[in-house]
């Protein structure tokens, strides 16, 4: 029988480890998602992770049960990002090593083909990826937690601490940023949005 | 009660694209859409791009945290130390490596010599001071395991010898009072010689689970350090490649 996230978090604050364990393996993957699609970089949405389950453990016993627990964790998480943002905005977030010519680095890799199959698999992955770079953080956070998450308005803006109305606007802005980008880079063809 | 659509309200737009709307709200923007070419044409890119959205996808990564604790508490004793701290799932699952048997191989041997010399180490403290001290003193000298029941005959056989000897030198008088103080004297020998037994045993029993748990600590402390190198080694392979990754992807950009 599947417990339900509150049952096993009864149990967890009851002192069952296997309980909180098995809330980890449920939210594990939808967390480090939101972390590596928030700050972008793989090893430190793993830290980010971790660091959400760990303070959720540290905070269980102080979690009444007034919000779902899945939204109690992207609430820690984001607030992990935030501070992950913060701190990098002191530092370079793309440092390419000095004397190093990433041409002849490419072409020590192997034929050139198996770097075409690679960079075509990504391609489109990237461009949203780069295009998803360009938005300031609140529209970024917004469009990934409703496209990514499921979450309704009303929920995107309990997390956000902004009215609803400021959800819409920031999902639409978002939204023709990326649309713009997007076209610019040849990914929008007239076929994908007739289809709409 | 019927709703409004005013052309250009994009929150309107936003509600419908993600069909979070009331169904009032649904047709009245469904009407407008249909008539207006502009807001169908903002409805159907917003959606495409939405589309577009759905092919990014995170790297996949090595997760499994898990909480380790070694023994059950409550989620509300504070301070916490190494019962909450995630690592890997299941490690202790996984197949052991080589090294890992081998440190596990030498843990259980270098626990049974040490448990086996403290056997011997019993043994020979037990035999030289029997020997050296004399019959008269074996009893207090050895712990009582070592005192077979035939000794206590023996024992038991020369003290009704010796009363007996006292009987016939003294009278029954003093001889009843001997038997007592005899008696009372071996008793307190068998009393005295139980209670060094049980120290005896009490102290290496604690030796033994200490240095049985000094041993745990320190296989485990190497393995652990031997975890986080291997964990180290990956994390510093993972970030080339990466880093790499990076690389093509902005050379074969450049090609485009």
């Amino acid at each position: 029988m599947t417990l339900t996230d509150d049952e096993l978090v009864a149990k967890s604050v009851g002192g069952d480890a296997e309980s909180f364990n098995q809330l980890i393996l449920r939210w594990e993957r939808p967390i480090y998602a939101l972390a590596y699609r928030v700050i972008g970089r793989e090893e430190d949405a793993r830290d980010v992770c971790q660091e959400t389950f760990l303070r959720a453990f540290r905070a269980l016993p102080g979690f009444k049960g007034q919000a779902k627990f899945s939204s109690w964790l992207y609430r820690i998480a984001l607030n992990l990002c935030r501070d992950w943002i913060r701190r990098q905005r002191r530092a370079p977030v793309m440092q390419m090593p000095e004397g190093v010519d990433p041409g002849e680095l490419a072409a020590e890799r192997g034929p050139v083909e198996s770097i075409e199959e690679l960079v075509s698999r990504r391609e489109l992955s990237a461009v949203v990826e780069e295009a998803m770079a360009l938005l300031p953080e609140e529209q970024r956070t917004a469009i990934i937690l409703k496209e990514y998450h499921g979450m309704t308005f009303q929920e995107i803006a309990d997390m956000q601490g902004c009215p609803l109305s400021t959800v819409k606007t920031r999902l639409y802005q978002g939204l023709t940023v990326l649309r713009r980008h997007l076209e610019k880079n040849g990914q929008m063809t007239p076929q994908l949005v007739k289809r709409k | 009660m019927t709703q409004t659509f005013t052309c250009g309200d994009h929150g309107a737009l936003v509600s419908y694209l993600y069909d979070e709307c009331d169904p009032n709200e649904r047709r009245a923007i469904s009407a407008h859409v249909a008539v207006c070419g502009g807001c169908a044409e903002e409805i159907a890119s917003l959606g495409a791009t939405r589309e577009l959205l759905g092919t990014w996808s995170p790297p996949d990564a090595q997760l499994g945290f898990r909480v380790v604790s070694d023994t059950p508490r409550s989620v509300s004793d504070t301070p916490r130390s190494v019962s909450n701290v995630l690592r890997p799932s299941r490690w202790w699952q996984r197949p052991m490596p080589a090294w890992a048997q081998a440190a596990a191989a030498a843990a259980i041997f270098a626990t049974g010599v040490t448990l086996g010399a403290l056997r011997g180490a019993t043994a020979t403290a037990g035999a030289p001071a029997s020997n050296a001290q004399g019959s008269n003193v074996t009893l207090s000298a050895m712990p009582t395991a070592a005192v077979t029941p035939g000794d206590l005959s023996a024992l038991e056989q020369r003290l009704r010898t010796e009363l007996s000897q006292m009987r016939n030198t003294n009278g029954p008088a003093t001889a009843s009072a001997g038997d007592a103080q005899i008696f009372e004297r071996v008793r307190t020998m068998i009393q005295d010689s139980e209670q060094r037994q049980q120290r005896e045993l009490a102290l290496r029993t604690a030796e033994i689970v200490r240095d049985f748990d000094a041993q745990r600590q320190g296989d485990l402390t190497r393995i652990e350090r031997a975890m986080g190198q291997m964990d180290g080694t990956t994390g510093v392979e993972v970030a080339q490649q990466r880093q790499m990754l990076n690389y093509l992807m902005r050379v074969s950009q450049r090609g485009q």
